[in-house]
């Protein structure tokens, strides 16, 4: 009869003696992963729990804190700008459909015309310009362009009567969501044209010659030849825009200040606006909290299409 | 005379297909060049010239260079400031990446999978929340409004963006390096620091210039974690005289704009290559 506690001993005796033997052998692979690891405990998962006590408390940037329980989450939830910030939110992210579509277009154009590779890397760097820069910068650009009063593209319509008086566009909740949609598309999408057009350059020329040889055209060459190889690339692209979308503030707020009233207070200018405008630490991070869950629904969305 | 026929009818459609190629290229094209020449001539045209005139200038009559200095001049300090925090982030996160990416993209170990699925976590997460959580324990560890504060708060979302493109580098080396190194006598280190490193130069350059770019061009960490009286980087100056100010003067700002996006731009041109080489394995 084996005494349990002996082998359960012994069991645990051994299982350590392996993990020892473990980092005996790969010794070298765990060093060389330490700073990264330092870093995602130290930066990410501690100020993540460190946000969530937060959000129990009554939290200014500084000064006293004080215990609330879920007063913080009440509140937030019965608020009704809340819940025009979460309508602003999808609204945003129509974005992405514009930036995928504008990377798609570039992408293939650029395949089927097979330009000299000179005049292909050009193409393809002054496609990157916009996304280069900071989004501050892109946006005082459209700023200026935009201006309701002497920009270029208002002024000669006022000039012409086509409009009788300055169009306001940021005054007007739909007009400004799609003011900061339409450069928020224009800003970002040479991200996703990089990944797509990536994956799309690495498919081998003999699939199309053979696809040619069969007598496919070109839709056909597209649903069987090129989709499936670049499907994947699409899908990561739009996974990662989704959640990098979500988080945009700079461009938006500096557009817009997140109004009229919240119609353009994404959740993360909401989290910014009650974090730095009104030095409310706790209920930013609820807000916050909210913006982590639907970014990890979007993301486990697209990892199931992936897998498919 | 049928097979004749039907070789000018693909000629047409694959030319009409041609066309339709090219204007699409046409149009990105224009969308990009035509704002970009319209904030170069604003830039050096007289005030006048963009407010005083009831139409709209595109090639203004006089050019003057007083804008780009007033632009400079406002964003002198706040460039120098931008220049260090990029450079910090760059290094901190190459010191960080490179090890990792290496390990990564080389080494079989017990966990590799778990570790690595946590840098994709880390990729996908919503950076921002961390914001709030950040600026208090940055206050409370004495990092509030210093450059170590910024270097090590932006490696939230630069580090699993950088170990993404040089993994993948570090994997398409050739697969015997290592043990070729250690014939001749290297241990495991000197193989990784003689051998892998120095082949990997150029890569590292570009995710540091990556790396570097993403600190030149954020605004919102710097904006929470530094007060006017420390390290304020570019873009928080610019954010300020656009919507802290009621009447903003557009040639002094797409001035100063266009100044603070140049080298960032510059520095991408440098490193795309990579990025496109990482992405096409990702």
């Amino acid at each position: 009869m084996d005494n349990p506690e002996f082998t359960n001993r012994n069991k645990l005796r051994h299982r350590a003696g392996r993990i020892k033997s473990t980092i005996q052998e790969h010794w070298f692979a765990y060093l060389f992963l330490a700073p990264l690891l330092t870093y995602l405990i130290a930066l990410l998962w501690v100020p993540f729990f460190q946000g969530i006590w937060m959000s129990f408390h009554n939290w200014p940037f500084f000064g006293p804190k004080t215990w609330v329980g879920f007063k913080n989450y009440n509140y937030i939830f019965s608020w009704a700008p809340f819940y025009a910030s979460l309508k602003a939110t999808f609204a945003y992210l129509s974005i992405t459909v514009i930036q995928l579509a504008l990377a798609l277009i570039a992408s293939l154009s650029l395949a089927n015309l097979k330009l000299s590779s000179k005049l292909d890397s050009i193409v393809n760097g002054i496609f990157l310009i916009p996304y280069t820069m900071p989004p501050v910068v892109t946006g005082a650009l459209w700023l200026l362009l935009l201006n309701p009063l002497y920009g270029p593209i208002f002024k000669p319509l006022l000039n012409l009567g086509i409009l009788n008086e300055p169009f306001f566009w940021a005054n007007n909740g739909t007009t400004a969501m799609a003011g900061i949609v339409a450069v928020g598309g224009w800003t970002f999408w040479p991200f996703m044209f990089l990944v797509i057009h990536a994956a799309r350059e690495s498919i081998p020329a003999e699939y199309y010659e053979s696809a040619e040889m069969y007598g496919a055209n070109k839709l056909q060459t597209f649903r069987h030849i090129t989709f499936p190889q670049i499907k994947s690339a699409i899908l990561v692209a739009v996974s990662i825009r989704v959640v990098w979308n979500l988080a945009k503030v700079s461009q938006p707020l500096q557009m817009t200040e997140g109004g009229p009233g919240y119609s353009t207070s994404m959740l993360a200018v909401l989290l910014y606006r009650f974090a730095f405008d009104r030095g409310q630490l706790g209920l930013a991070y609820i807000v916050g909290i909210v913006l982590f869950l639907i970014s990890l629904l979007a993301v486990l969305i697209f990892l199931r299409a992936n897998e498919e | 005379m049928k097979i004749h026929n039907m070789f000018q009818d693909t000629k047409i459609t694959e030319s009409s297909y041609s066309l339709l190629w090219y204007s699409a290229i046409v149009m990105l094209l224009l969308s990009v060049i035509v704002p970009y020449f319209y904030a170069v001539t604003v830039a050096i045209r007289p005030a006048e010239y963009l407010f005083g005139k009831s139409y709209v200038i595109w090639i203004p009559p006089e050019f003057t260079l007083e804008h780009l200095k007033d632009g400079f001049d406002l964003v002198k300090a706040s460039l120098i400031n931008s220049t260090l925090i990029g450079t910090g982030v760059a290094v901190l996160s190459l010191i960080i990446t490179i090890p990792a990416s290496y390990i990564f993209g080389r080494k079989e170990f017990p966990g590799k999978s778990i570790a690595f699925f946590a840098v994709i976590f880390a990729l996908m997460f919503p950076y921002i929340l961390l914001i709030v959580p950040i600026s208090e324990m940055w206050i409370q560890y004495g990092l509030f409004n210093t450059l170590p504060g910024l270097w090590i708060s932006y490696q939230v979302f630069v580090t699993p963006f950088a170990i993404w493109i040089l993994k993948d580098f570090f994997a398409d080396l050739p697969a015997n390096l290592e043990e070729a190194a250690q014939v001749y006598g290297l241990t495991e280190f000197m193989a990784f620091v003689r051998v892998i490193l120095p082949l990997s130069l150029p890569a590292i350059v570009a995710v540091g210039f990556l790396s570097f770019l993403t600190g030149w061009n954020d605004f919102l960490f710097s904006n929470m974690l530094t007060t006017g009286t420390g390290p304020r980087p570019a873009t928080v100056v610019i954010y300020n005289k656009v919507v802290g100010t009621e009447r903003p003067f557009w040639n002094l700002i797409i001035s100063a704009s266009l100044l603070v996006g140049l080298p960032p731009l510059v520095l991408y041109m440098v490193a795309r290559h990579y990025l496109a080489e990482a992405f096409s394995t990702a």
